[in-house]
């Protein structure tokens, strides 16, 4: 006689008809697989936890952009934000599609510069220029958008030191009617503290106003909040025209587009109320087109969009170490990849699903990650069906920010997957080691 | 472990404790595992008899459940005995 499919036991209590936030249950989704690669295999081949990238998602969501903005738009140009992801290997697909680079520290420049980018296709944004890095970026003819006076006086006295020009933008700091007004960086509009300091870039023999940069937050929900961005942006322009007869010839929008994933706190996910890419490039577009500024001069539009082109194409892939009850009969399940990896999961309530089919029953549960550490929760609560120890679980939306904000914290940071367009695997940083520390440190005491 | 005077178990998987006024849904082995309890057997005469009717290994049933019974308690189901005494 075969025997009976066996069910984990369970008895929930049924609390009075208070619905799902999100209506009636549905069908546990599964994720067994990416770009037809079984997670098994992957696990398998590269270790638990593992980041896997796919490139195909990574071109398809870049072409997804750039349609939206090409067909409403005579001159975009996007340029990938490296603090989002700088794997040399996903930096490399960016710029192989057209991207220039978008930094922020030397760092980031050097890296830039040992991908191939040309120096004067590298945009250096942020408040940390040090006179070396100015100069490195002078040299190399990059766009240097100017955070604050004190790094443009900084920037006049290394011109004149090297005797160079520099192309400059100022990053600007504006009221897009949204909260909270991102005002640390950049020239204020509102004050009339950008306007002064576009009159003292005019001044400077050695500078060349050629752009007009900000960046009004990131996850901004709301593309109306663009369209008076771009046009307070296109004002300066104008203003700059019409004093010194100077045609700027970038404006830049900045990153800040939402990604799919869905905020702590939000009541409906964020698949379902991001603005797509087509919201945000009418109201760009048509804030420029319908300003003052006469069609022949329509500045290029620059791109910094971060993690809406990247966050869908990144998994991490972790395994279940234990389940649990706590004291007050709570459900909890250890995992065996914490907040040490995933960043973004003090922003968001990351997506997590079994690999393979799991039980019909589901109970609100609590994920923790493996650290011996209080604050390593990857969700506080989250309705997830039973599984076993040993069994594979998907994160999903983990492509921006995780792989550079990551901690060396009590263990390894694991193997950073590619899976190429063909389907082919690479790993692209490879899982730590002790070997990897001891190359850091020395021990006077030994 | 007893279950308390005061439940209610239907065969459709309601349990209802007339003390708190709590109800709850077990699923259909729960529900089985409640009956063996209710007839006072211990977790070793329950295992022989589910191994032999399950498609389910010693150590994974041993584990679901305890669980399990620490869900009784927790909801009352079954009395708490004193949990400094050890056995
Ligand atoms: C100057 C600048 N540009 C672009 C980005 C990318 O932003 P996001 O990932 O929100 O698109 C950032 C991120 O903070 C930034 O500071």
């Amino acid at each position: 006689m075969s025997k009976l499919a066996y069910e984990k036991p369970v008895i929930s209590k049924i609390t009075a008809g208070v619905p799902n936030k999100f209506g009636l249950p549905v069908k546990q989704k599964i994720i067994s697989e990416i770009d037809g690669i079984p997670v098994s295999e992957l696990i398998k081949d590269y270790g638990s936890p593992v980041f896997v990238i796919s490139e195909k998602t990574v071109r398809g969501t870049f072409a997804e952009a750039r349609q939206a903005f090409e067909t409403r738009y005579p001159k975009v140009q996007f340029a990938w934000s490296y603090k989002t992801n700088y794997l040399d290997a996903v930096c490399s697909i960016f710029h192989s599609e057209g991207s220039w680079a978008e930094v922020v520290s030397g760092f980031e420049f050097e890296k830039a510069l040992l991908l191939g980018v040309n120096g004067s296709n590298i945009i250096f944004n942020g408040p940390e220029k040090s006179e070396e890095d100015l100069t490195l970026a002078i040299n190399h003819d990059a766009c240097i958008h100017i955070d604050h006076f004190d790094e443009l006086y900084l920037l006049i006295e290394t011109t004149r030191k090297l005797d160079k020009k520099a192309r400059v933008a100022i990053r600007v700091n504006l009221d897009a009617g949204i909260y909270p007004i991102w005002d640390r960086f950049g020239f204020n509009y509102e004050n009339g503290e950008a306007w002064n300091a576009i009159n003292r870039i005019m001044l400077a023999e050695n500078l060349d106003l050629i752009g007009l940069h900000t960046h009004i937050g990131t996850y901004i929900m709301a593309s109306s909040a663009y369209a008076v961005a771009a046009t307070k942006l296109s004002n300066l322009f104008m203003a700059t025209y019409r004093k010194f007869d100077h045609w700027i010839k970038y404006i830049d929008l900045g990153g800040g587009f939402a990604s799919k994933n869905t905020l702590k706190g939000a009541y409906m996910p964020g698949a379902e109320t991001c603005p797509s890419f087509d919201e945000y490039a009418e109201a760009i577009s048509n804030a420029i087109i319908s300003s003052e500024i006469p069609h022949e001069n329509l500045p290029v539009l620059f791109l910094e969009t971060g993690r809406a082109l990247i966050d869908d194409a990144g998994y991490l892939l972790t395994t279940v170490l234990a389940n649990k009850r706590s004291n007050s009969g709570r459900r909890t399940m250890v995992i065996d990849a914490g907040v040490n990896l995933l960043f973004t999961s003090f922003w968001y309530n990351l997506g997590i699903y079994p690999a393979k089919e799991a039980s019909d029953y589901s109970e609100e549960t609590t994920i923790y990650g493996p650290l011996c550490m209080n604050i390593d929760v990857i969700r506080e609560a989250i309705n997830f069906p039973h599984v076993q120890t040993g069994d594979r679980l998907v994160i999903e939306r983990v492509g921006a920010y995780n792989m550079t904000q990551w901690m060396q914290f009590i263990t390894y940071r694991p193997n950073v997957v590619l899976i190429d367009s063909e389907g082919k695997t690479h790993v692209i940083r490879k899982k730590e080691d002790i070997e990897t520390f001891k190359s850091f440190e020395s021990n006077p005491k030994k | 472990m007893k279950i308390t005077e005061e439940i209610k178990i239907s065969d459709n998987g309601f349990v209802f404790n007339s003390k708190t006024g709590d109800s709850f849904n077990v699923n259909p082995f729960g529900l089985e595992l409640l009956k063996y309890i209710a007839e006072d057997k211990d977790f070793d005469s329950i295992k022989d008899e589910i191994l032999g009717k399950y498609d389910v290994d010693s150590l994974t049933l041993e584990k679901d459940f305890y669980e399990f019974c620490a869900l009784l308690k927790h909801h009352q189901i079954v009395a708490q005995g004193d949990p400094m005494e050890f056995k």
